[in-house]
């Protein structure tokens, strides 16, 4: 559905993105995550034809954005971090004007997009009225008027209350299993990306320096935390099970030994245990593995 | 084409529903008042009965709404005619670069050549309509203060002296306007290049501004008579001798036709600096 091939840009001789390449199947929801100044941005524009890539390509739905925009574009939405509007204009005023550029909609299709994203009191009222969140609605709204296949969501949330937030990953979980739509999205919030992302590619200074699924990059094996005075006595006495002792307590132990052998031979070697837990690694512990 | 239609009306619907698109307007009312008033004043009223009456004419019979509609143009139009309409061309790209607008427009499946096509339109159909506002304002004004009457021209710059009835006076004011109008849309042209430009709005508008005033300057050093047809503003005024009796088309249609070729030249380099740009927050 959508192929980022090598996409290389530079801004006044720095390097924005340097060689990215990942694929979106369809129906997938796919995190892009960074710091600040990774290239999220410049990726997302890219994709959307706002910047001109270097070298490389972005297709989407087998057009290539920078060649035949209009065709790549067609079921395509996307919000930014801030999402721009005609302040003196009305949502519904804002929604005409950008949803005629594609071609336009039904009044009737206006209608139910304006529900799904809560605006329908607010809709006539002019844009410079509005609060942040509900701004985050109509630019949601916007990028579901042409009914897309695929949307882009760049920091949908950046600014919401927790109940804003919410909504919004409900949302994008029904149209992803209501309507199949294909989602890009990147934000800093990684809890939500852990809660609604397929796979995630993480840029590091332009690079892209993981893609796919996190949960399955790990090390192998599992990690678990030991809380004992006896730390010196450890790597002795797990000598032959195959475990190692990692910095600050944590225990790496291989898929095949049970952890129940693990604290076995620690007590038979004297080691005075006080607590002992496994250690679950979060998306924000694998993110800043790789690009803290 | 229906697409392209129902998107102009978009994009003129967002510029005419703006407050700032209409300062232009309420401007031009004040100066028609405001000139209207001075020429009212007993010596101003006399100063031009002598210059008519010294060609043997009566001078009642052209101090008239027809004359003074015609000195309103003449002595105001390009000044604030300029600054207005290089204010709307100068926000036209750039007030969307800047606000963010433009970036969701382009998430649109619609062509950069098909965007800038609409703000180009836009932006001229703006420049006509303040032309037009101005000139039959001018008309009404005038007519309500001083009645019909003959027409007096008198244009030293251009060197242009001529009186007409009010009839055929009606007619050279009608297509003085009408080459008016394509005279300043060399103002949004410019005006549009330049807000094309990775610049603030204000300096695409600050930029027609002191090219336009400039090229004026530079037109009337005497020493400069020679270069004349080098200057812009030269060509812009070429609208002024269709009143004269014998109106030089020739020299017109060269005049227009320089302006034509700038204008499409500065459209051309305006689409190829907005087809290259990148559009970042």
């Amino acid at each position: 559905m959508i192929h980022v091939d090598a996409i290389c840009k530079k801004f006044r001789g720095r390097p924005a993105v340097a060689d990215v390449s990942f694929q979106v199947g369809k129906g997938e929801i796919f995190g892009l995550l960074g710091h600040n100044g990774a290239g999220k941005s410049t990726t997302f524009g890219i994709a959307l034809g706002h910047v001109r890539a270097d070298s490389g390509s972005v297709t989407i739905n087998g057009h290539d954005v920078a060649k035949a925009r209009s065709p790549a574009l067609a079921r395509v939405g996307a919000i930014f971090e801030t999402p721009a509007f005609y302040d003196y204009l009305s949502g519904w005023r804002n929604l005409r004007f950008f949803v005629s550029l594609g071609g336009g909609a039904p009044r009737s299709r206006m209608e139910e997009v304006v529900r799904l994203v809560g605006l329908e009191e607010r809709i006539h009222d002019a844009v410079r009225t509005y609060s942040h969140g509900m701004r985050q609605r109509l630019a949601l709204a916007q990028a579901l008027l042409p009914d897309p296949e695929v949307v882009l969501l760049d920091e949908p949330t950046e600014g919401l209350d927790p109940e804003g937030i919410h909504e919004i990953r409900r949302l994008i979980q029904k149209l992803r299993a209501e309507h199949g739509m294909t989602v890009i999205l990147s934000s800093h919030l990684l809890h939500e990306v852990e809660q609604l992302c397929d796979r995630v590619a993480i840029l590091h200074r332009g690079s892209l320096v993981f893609c796919g699924r996190w949960q399955d990059a790990g090390p192998g094996g599992s990690r678990w935390k030991i809380d004992t005075p006896d730390l010196e006595k450890c790597p002795a006495a797990l000598q032959g099970l195959g475990a190692t002792v990692l910095d600050g307590g944590t225990l790496s132990l291989p898929e095949s030994l049970d952890p129940s052998t693990v604290v076995a031979a620690l007590v038979a070697a004297g080691v005075r245990i006080r607590g002992f837990r496994k250690q679950v690694c979060t998306l924000e512990d694998f993110y800043l593995e790789r690009a803290g | 084409m229906r697409l392209f239609l129902a998107q102009f009306r978009g994009e003129l619907f967002k510029l005419f529903a703006r407050k700032r698109t209409y300062i232009g307007f309420g401007a031009f009312l004040g100066v028609e008042m405001l000139m209207l008033f001075l020429l009212n004043l007993e010596r101003v009223r006399q100063g031009i009965a002598r210059v008519i009456e010294a060609a043997g004419y009566p001078a009642e019979a052209y101090l008239s709404g027809l004359t003074l509609a015609f000195l309103i143009l003449l002595s105001s139009v390009f000044l604030l005619g300029s600054l207005y309409l290089a204010l709307v061309a100068g926000d036209v790209v750039g007030k969307e670069v800047e606000d963010g607008t433009l970036r969701m427009m382009l998430c649109r499946p619609v062509s950069r050549t098909r965007i800038l096509a609409l703000k180009l339109g836009a932006v001229l159909v703006y420049s006509l309509v303040l032309t037009w506002f101005v000139a039959s304002t001018a008309l009404v004004v005038g007519l309500l203060h001083s009645g019909a009457g003959g027409l007096f021209v008198f244009a030293p710059m251009e060197k242009v002296f001529a009186l007409y009835d009010f009839g055929p006076g009606l007619v050279r004011y009608t297509l003085g306007v009408v080459f008016l109008s394509l005279s300043l849309l060399t103002i949004p042209a410019i005006g549009f290049f330049l807000s094309c430009l990775d610049m603030k709005p204000a300096a695409a508008a600050i930029g027609t501004l002191s090219f336009l005033f400039m090229d004026s300057i530079l037109r009337n050093v005497p020493f400069f008579e020679s270069l004349k047809p080098w200057f812009v503003t030269s060509h812009m005024s070429a609208w002024v001798r269709i009143f004269e009796y014998q109106i030089p088309w020739e020299r017109m249609a060269e005049d227009y036709a320089w302006l034509l070729a700038l204008n499409a030249t500065l459209v051309v380099l305006a689409h190829a600096v907005f087809q290259q740009r990148d559009f970042k927050a």
